[in-house]
């Protein structure tokens, strides 16, 4: 719990940057619009995941 | 000591946003709201030995501990609101922020009823 999610979420941005410019010169540009909404995704739920995080421990700590 | 660690993580959290800014702009808002998220949690954890401290005053002054968990309420309340209308204005619409601030005034000023009761009832009781 740091700075590594962030890194992570930051790591995992520039690859479906890359995966999408990579498969639009292939030519394939629906799997490309397909790769970055995936990418996207995954990190909302790893985002929702620590917000829930944050949630539990407020609520466990300040007693509501 | 552990001011570097909050500095250094709210640094990082903004070269991250800069840079995946130009890169991707849509997972920037979550960058800001994960780098939030995770600074929420690094300061609750210095809320712990804040806490254990009030415990003892509590004691010492027999204080009813039900004022001090409206205390511990509000103070929760206003965490959480900061945290979300901080993000709410970083995104950049700050109209939904003022509004997330106004209900959780609301929501405060309903927690803190007990308290004030409490007080005009000691009021009342001093007049003859």
């Amino acid at each position: 719990m740091g700075v590594d999610i962030i890194l992570k979420i930051a790591a995992i941005g520039i690859l479906t940057a890359v995966v999408n410019q990579v498969l639009k010169y292939a030519g394939k540009d629906e799997i490309a619009t397909l790769s970055t909404l995936a990418g996207v995704v995954i990190v909302l739920l790893m985002v929702i995941d620590m917000i829930s995080d944050l949630f539990n421990t407020v609520q466990k700590l300040f007693t509501f | 000591m552990e001011v570097l660690k909050i500095v250094g993580l709210g640094i990082t959290i903004c070269i991250l946003l800069v840079v995946v800014k130009q890169v991707k702009p849509e997972l920037s808002v979550a960058i800001l709201i994960a780098g939030s998220c995770v600074m929420m949690i690094v300061i609750l954890k210095y809320f712990t030995n804040l806490f254990s401290i009030f415990d003892v005053i509590i004691e010492k002054t027999g204080i009813d501990s039900e004022l001090f968990s409206c205390i511990l309420k509000i103070i929760g309340i206003g965490y959480l609101i900061e945290f979300s209308a901080g993000v709410c204005s970083d995104t950049g619409n700050s109209s939904i922020a003022d509004k997330v601030v106004l209900g959780g005034k609301i929501l405060i000023f309903i927690v803190a009823m007990p308290i004030i009761t409490n007080l005009l009832d000691i009021v009342i009781g001093l007049i003859p």
